[in-house]
């Protein structure tokens, strides 16, 4: 992990009687890609909020290029790219006249220039002149992301950056993602879909506003376990492994090199079943179903 | 120029760009206050209450009802954005409070500036206003003033609600106060002391003192000076009052 661009330590907010996050601590490094995953109401979106200083946390501190978001904005702003969920943008104005609002406010240098790119980026050159409200709720998203990247900041904060784009357009966000991480940007993302959270470097997961695990995609896997089946004269033998690489050939020994063994399959539990494992753990009597399934959404 | 004020020209600017593209909108706004004036006339002309002249009734309408339409238009606009989370986006790309109200009230006031031309266009045609040029014109000043107070009045008390729904009750709040206490219908000296008090809170209690000094045979814009400047100075309080009260936060 590069210098520590994003720090929070211990953050608490409240909304009445709902606790949006509760001792909330992570830190995000220069450069990182970090996911935020975690199902509806774990606390993603104020977590954002806080960063970007549109929401003062109760307690615990938050920096962000080691500057407070709530009482260093003026200083910080100029330097973050925030997308939020809802597309935030002027129905009535075209995607080229929201990108030069937004671009006005940085006084950017060159806008135009960096508006026809952002165009190009998006994939709505042909339909920059065209009012947002006859725009798909994909079209949408990528015109907003385009407001967040304009001026090029050095921490950008993604909430749900890619809902309801298409697959394709999805895979060149996230080539986009890669290059700007590469170029020393650091990128914070929430996301509820598990394809997209693999290609994070490091991933919290939320729930009920703390985080349960910080982790990168290959240590949640070392999480997870291996399903076995072995097919020995057409009856099927299940057995589960906590750590495949390691009790996987002792398994074999115990069955020797039987010929009556026609087939072994191996199944690996998946990021998702490893999620819902870990926060069907930390509340197994609160709405887990609720939870599996909105993640499965 | 300086930066702060490029930022609030591009709130101007995208203000009016989605004005433009709202044809309706803009139709109706300048439409309703003219065919309520014409209403007055029919309703004045009815009346006919002998030894009243109807255009001492008439241009202190005809400003109120320049000040209802601007404001009930601008009561919405803050929260629209609130909802939308165009403001909050705003905020976060560096846009600040006294930009974004600086860049409405400049923005609308192109509206006003249409709708209060129009408003005396018509009050002078139907009302055959014989004043000179120069009263016309300080009587225009008036209701100008009075328009852009409104837009500023009307984003203030935006930002007293978090959606549009609790926008409806705060505009009779202000509305119907204007119409008993400032003077328009009755003698503000007639009313209780409290009731006095709460007058001079009121913007159009200046612009009617105002409007009354200027229907005065002779009178100048100097005039009615003390009611511009009070009228001013509400301006800028409410303004101030507008930008203090635009959460960034929550």
């Amino acid at each position: 992990m590069g210098a520590r661009e994003v720090i929070v330590e211990d953050v608490h907010k409240r909304y009445g009687r709902v606790e949006a996050l509760r001792g909330t601590s992570l830190t995000v490094g220069r450069g990182e890609i970090f996911g935020l995953l975690g199902p509806n109401g774990a606390g993603k979106t104020t977590l954002m909020r806080s960063l970007v200083g549109v929401s003062r946390p109760d307690a615990g501190t938050l920096t962000v290029l080691g500057l407070d978001p709530y009482r260093q904005a003026r200083a910080l702003r100029p330097q973050i790219g925030y997308m939020p969920q809802a597309p935030a943008l002027y129905e009535e104005l075209s995607a080229r006249d929201n990108l030069l609002f937004f671009g006005r406010a940085h006084d950017a240098q060159g806008l135009g220039e960096r508006v026809e790119r952002a165009l190009e980026f998006i994939g709505l050159s042909a339909r920059s002149r065209d009012p947002i409200y006859g725009f798909s709720g994909g079209m949408k998203q990528r015109v907003s992301l385009a407001c967040a990247l304009l001026h090029e900041p050095r921490v950008l904060l993604l909430d749900e950056p890619t809902a309801g784009v298409d697959p394709k357009l999805r895979e060149v966000f996230w080539q986009h993602f890669r290059a700007l991480a590469a170029a020393g940007v650091t990128i914070l993302v929430s996301t509820h879909q598990m394809d997209e959270a693999l290609l994070c470097d490091r991933l919290a997961i939320l729930r009920a506003g703390r985080v349960l695990v910080c982790e990168t995609p290959k240590e949640l896997f070392a999480r997870g376990r291996s399903h076995v089946r072995i097919w020995r004269n057409g009856t099927a033998i299940d057995r589960t492994l906590d750590d495949s690489a390691v009790r996987l050939p002792g398994l074999l020994q115990e069955f020797g090199l039987d010929p009556k063994i026609d087939r072994i399959e191996i199944e690996q539990d998946s990021l998702e079943r490893i999620v819902l494992a870990l926060i069907g753990a930390d509340a197994p009597n609160a709405h887990q179903k609720d939870t599996a399934r909105e993640l499965q959404a | 120029m300086s930066s702060r004020l490029r930022r609030l020209g591009a709130v101007a600017r995208r203000v009016l760009q989605q004005l433009s593209r709202d044809s309706r909108f803009l139709i109706l706004s300048v439409a309703a206050p003219l065919a309520v004036i014409y209403l007055l006339k029919v309703f004045l002309d009815t009346m006919a209450v002998p030894f009243i002249d109807s255009t001492t009734l008439a241009i202190p309408i005809g400003a109120f009802i320049v000040h209802f339409v601007t404001y009930v238009l601008c009561a919405i606009v803050l929260v629209r954005e609130r909802t939308a989370q165009t403001l909050q986006r705003m905020f976060v790309s560096g846009y600040r409070r006294p930009e974004i109200i600086g860049g409405y009230v400049l923005a609308y006031s192109v509206i006003a500036t249409v709708q209060s031309s129009l408003v005396l266009v018509e009050l002078r045609a139907l009302f055959g206003l014989a004043y000179p040029t120069e009263t016309l014109l300080s009587i225009y000043a008036v209701i100008w003033l009075l328009a852009v107070i409104s837009i500023a009045f009307g984003i203030c008390v935006s930002n007293f609600a978090r959606t549009e729904g609790q926008v409806f009750p705060l505009i009779p709040l202000v509305i119907l106060p204007s119409v008993f206490l400032s003077g328009i219908i009755i003698d503000v000296d007639r009313l209780p002391v409290w009731a006095q008090w709460l007058s001079h809170v009121i913007p159009l209690y200046y612009a009617n003192l105002g409007l009354q000094a200027l229907m005065i045979p002779g009178a100048r814009l100097l005039d009615s000076w003390q009611s511009l400047l009070s009228l001013a100075a509400y301006g800028v309080g409410v303004l101030a009052a507008g930008t203090l009260t635009l959460r960034e936060r929550d």
